[in-house]
């Protein structure tokens, strides 16, 4: 009788130690079905529409309604969606995507060559207003081979287009939604991806549900709450007093405290964008590469990344960013030393009674008018007059667009950030002579005859190995003509739950949280 | 009464018409082209110009004024260059969010602005007065942005009491609405006390006390009641001024309001949306105004608009 007591007392106490460690382990066990995850953003959205949206954020979330042909990884490995293949013809200028079969937009109409060719259609109509025109200019045509196929038909060989196939850009919307709302689609996108948009409250928030048709693996998070947040610090108390799960882009003097909390993970990447000062390379001081090539040794890039970025940045090394294909780490660095600056001036022939005229947009980039304060400070130091001026950045972009003739320009701060993960567009986007002002954005005017020849070879070549080398040649050559101060590449910062395992983060400031799990 | 009021109404037609020529041209006047920033940094010329022209701002100002004014007299806003959507959509989900708090916040500013100035009052020079007014210089001076993320800081990541921001529930409004108070509060105090020394030294005052009236009625029915006409004022100029000045704490709390929609709308130089906000902030104005003129009626029955 004893020993029967002392066993139902042994089973009740090795009862009682289960229940209590599975009790503990319960909380650490990773939550498959996550009901609803807030996200704290800085701006609403202006539109829906994919065709229509310019900027990182909303293009995230029509990511996640639309899906893409293609996704881009963090290391830049193209993995198939909306596509599940590519072929290339030989000479380049037709591009052959076979679609996925069995897929439904979100409304229920069917995916398939019809609906991608009036998607494409629409990027072509120049009335519609599709601001990232430029980055499928090469595209001249869309033709239907047969229900699951399209060829794109090129105006010249484009090597990276495949990448250029997972912007958000091209992403197919319903053809029966754009039947139902014509241009109004902006404000009812729907696509083929595995969210649908349930509530636009604007100016407050953007709720999106679970697309329970959606044709690929299931999402964890059946809601996703787009906060709009848009003062920094409210965004972080809000995420440290657990009214949102995720902070979009924290303070950067904020990022270190951040870190310090244990209930917060910061991820910070590197990004694609570049920061840099523009030099005009055809009009004032700068057009000698001795001065452009002083103002870059005469300037400490790694104190302003430490000192006013917090960090959150990392100097230049190359013309791109390091996150993009074709990027090299150039031989030569223009490390911080203003004697050799002073000395190159001198062997310029600088004129110090001059006054370089700088300006800088307020509010676009990372504390932009503070970096280029210290560069003013900087090229104070070795004897260069420099005048700063601040604009408002639509004021500020509309004196980068003029031609030459008229350009004001003469030491400018800008940045560019590629939307793929591909060298070309800020090597060819920004450095060959036919992107000069009007025509496009290459702002510093530089026109190299020899660097253009490279890059158009480049765009034909379809070899990556071959491809690689032809960029490594033109970074260097643009590398020591220094067309620009070469400054930083910033750091795409996000925090969130310590709780939150398995968030997707890219270098184009794009994160997807679909299939998350929370501890 | 009805005639004044048709008077009123009648007159706002050339104020709004002021507003919109001086608004139209002087936006007009600022540098930077909505067109550019519309088409994108990476737009071609053609695709600039392409915006342009369907934004109609290729035509001759004259015109597109001309063209503005028409469509104001039949209540058309436009449509935002920047969302494309209609303004007055743009407008209408945000407006009710704005008005709810200017109303919470100038009653809160009311309920304590008034009873602080007359207990100041009352009492000046005491300990009690001494409280009031450097309390009302506190309130004046602190910076809405630091008092927003102070009042953040403590009430929602400390005390997890209330939400940081944002719209939802009755306690999405007590933050937001506390921090627009604070100002206006001191305000308030400050004007009911000084029109309240004055009153309470005059010779009504006097004749009231000398009939033997007990004091709470001399301070209300005499003397409050004929300070209350600037204190009205000054209501009526800061509720004018909260319904279109609060963009600090629409942007410290994430209150979907006018305040924020304006500020966008200038950065984008969206011309359409400027205008309509602007003018709705008018309109707003010039109400508020007419039943501040109206409430002096049944407060000082002397005031009469016949």
């Amino acid at each position: 009788m004893k020993s029967t007591g002392l066993y139902f007392k042994k089973f009740i106490f090795v009862s009682m130690l289960f229940a209590v460690l599975g009790l503990c382990l319960t909380p650490l066990a990773a939550q498959a079905e996550i009901k609803e995850l807030n996200i704290g953003i800085g701006i609403d959205a202006d539109t829906l529409n994919p065709q229509e949206q310019t900027t990182t954020l909303p293009q995230n979330m029509c990511d996640l309604m639309f899906d893409n042909f293609f996704f881009q990884d963090p290391e830049g490995k193209l993995h198939p969606r909306l596509a599940t293949s590519y072929e290339v013809s030989t000479d380049g200028l037709t591009i052959t995507l076979h679609l996925r079969k069995g897929v439904k937009f979100s409304d229920g109409t069917d995916f398939n060559a019809d609906a991608v060719k009036l998607t494409w259609d629409r990027i072509f109509d120049p009335k519609m207003r599709v601001p990232l025109r430029f980055a499928v200019g090469m595209v001249k045509e869309c033709v239907k081979t047969d229900d699951y196929t399209v060829a794109l038909k090129l105006k010249y060989p484009f090597a990276p287009l495949a990448p250029t196939l997972s912007m958000s850009l091209v992403s197919p919307i319903s053809p029966a939604a754009i039947e139902q709302y014509g241009d109004d689609v902006r404000q009812h996108p729907v696509g083929a991806g595995p969210y649908l948009l349930k509530e636009w409250v604007k100016g407050d928030r953007i709720v999106m549900v679970r697309n329970e048709n959606y044709w690929g693996e299931k999402p964890t998070v059946a809601k996703i709450t787009w906060k709009i947040v848009p003062e920094t610090a409210t965004r972080e108390a809000m995420l440290r007093a657990g009214q949102i799960d995720i902070c979009y882009k924290p303070l950067p003097s904020n990022v270190a405290a951040l870190k310090a909390d244990p209930n917060i993970t910061v991820e910070m990447p590197l990004d694609t964008r570049t920061i840099f000062m523009g030099l005009n390379c055809q009009k004032g001081v700068t057009t000698d590469k001795k001065v452009r090539q002083a103002f870059n040794y005469a300037v400490d890039k790694k104190a302003i990344v430490n000192k006013i970025l917090f960090g959150t940045a990392e100097p230049m090394s190359g013309p791109v960013s390091p996150k993009v294909f074709g990027y090299f780490q150039m031989d030569k660095q223009y490390e911080y030393n203003p004697e050799k600056a002073k000395q190159l001036l001198k062997e310029a022939n600088f004129d110090f009674s001059k006054t370089v005229s700088m300006r800088t947009p307020q509010g676009r980039y990372l504390f932009d008018s503070q970096v280029s304060e210290a560069i003013q400070a900087y090229l104070q130091a070795i004897g260069v007059k420099a005048e700063l001026r601040t604009y408002d950045w639509p004021t500020y972009v509309a004196g980068l667009l003029k031609p030459i003739e008229e350009s004001e320009l003469e030491v400018f701060l800008l940045g560019w950030g590629p939307l793929i993960l591909d060298a070309d567009m800020g090597l060819y986007g920004q450095f060959t002579c036919e992107v000069n002002p009007p025509k496009g954005l290459g702002a510093a005017f530089y026109c190299n005859p020899e660097y253009d020849t490279i890059m158009k070879a480049s765009r034909e070549e379809q070899n990556p190995e071959k491809r690689l080398q032809l960029l490594k040649q033109a970074s260097e050559i643009v590398w020591d003509d220094a067309p620009w101060m070469w400054l930083h590449v910033e750091k795409f910062v996000i925090a969130y739950s310590s709780k939150i395992k398995g968030m997707v983060v890219t270098p184009t400031e794009k994160f997807y949280p679909h299939y998350i799990t929370m501890q | 009464m009805l005639n004044y009021l048709i008077k009123r109404l009648l007159s706002t037609v050339p104020v709004l018409i002021g507003i919109s020529l001086l608004l139209f041209f002087m936006l007009r006047m600022l540098p930077g082209d909505p067109a550019q920033v519309l088409a994108g940094q990476m737009a071609t010329p053609e695709e600039i110009e392409n915006i342009r022209h369907q934004l109609g701002l290729d035509r001759p100002i004259y015109e597109q004024y001309a063209v503005y004014l028409n469509h104001l007299a039949r209540f058309d806003l436009g449509r935002s260059a920047r969302t494309q959507n209609p303004v007055i959509e743009e407008i209408w989900a945000r407006l009710p969010n704005t008005i709810l708090l200017a109303v919470v916040a100038i009653s809160l500013a009311c309920l304590f602005g008034i009873p602080a100035g007359i207990i100041s009052a009352v009492r000046p020079y005491s300990w009690i007065d001494y409280f009031v007014t450097t309390t009302a210089l506190f309130g004046m001076s602190m910076p809405v942005f630091w008092l927003g993320l102070m009042l953040v800081v403590v009430f929602s990541v400390i005390l997890k009491w209330l939400p940081a921001g944002g719209t939802g529930g009755w306690q999405h409004v007590i933050l937001p609405s506390f921090t627009l108070a604070a100002f206006v509060v001191a305000f308030i105090a400050r004007m009911t006390r000084s029109t309240m020394l004055e009153t309470l030294s005059q010779d009504f005052t006097t004749t009231a006390r000398s009939k033997g009236l007990k004091e709470q009625t001399v301070i209300v029915k005499h003397a409050l009641k004929n300070a209350l006409i600037p204190i009205i004022t000054v209501i009526g100029l800061q509720f004018g001024l909260l319904l279109g000045g609060a963009v600090l704490t629409e942007t410290v709390f994430a209150w979907p309001g006018l305040g924020r929609l304006i500020v966008d709308s200038i950065l984008a130089r969206d011309y359409p949306m400027i205008q309509g906000t602007i003018h709705i902030f008018g309109l707003l104005y010039i109400m508020v105004n007419l039943a501040v003129d109206f409430i002096y009626a049944f407060v000082d029955p002397r005031i009469r608009y016949d």
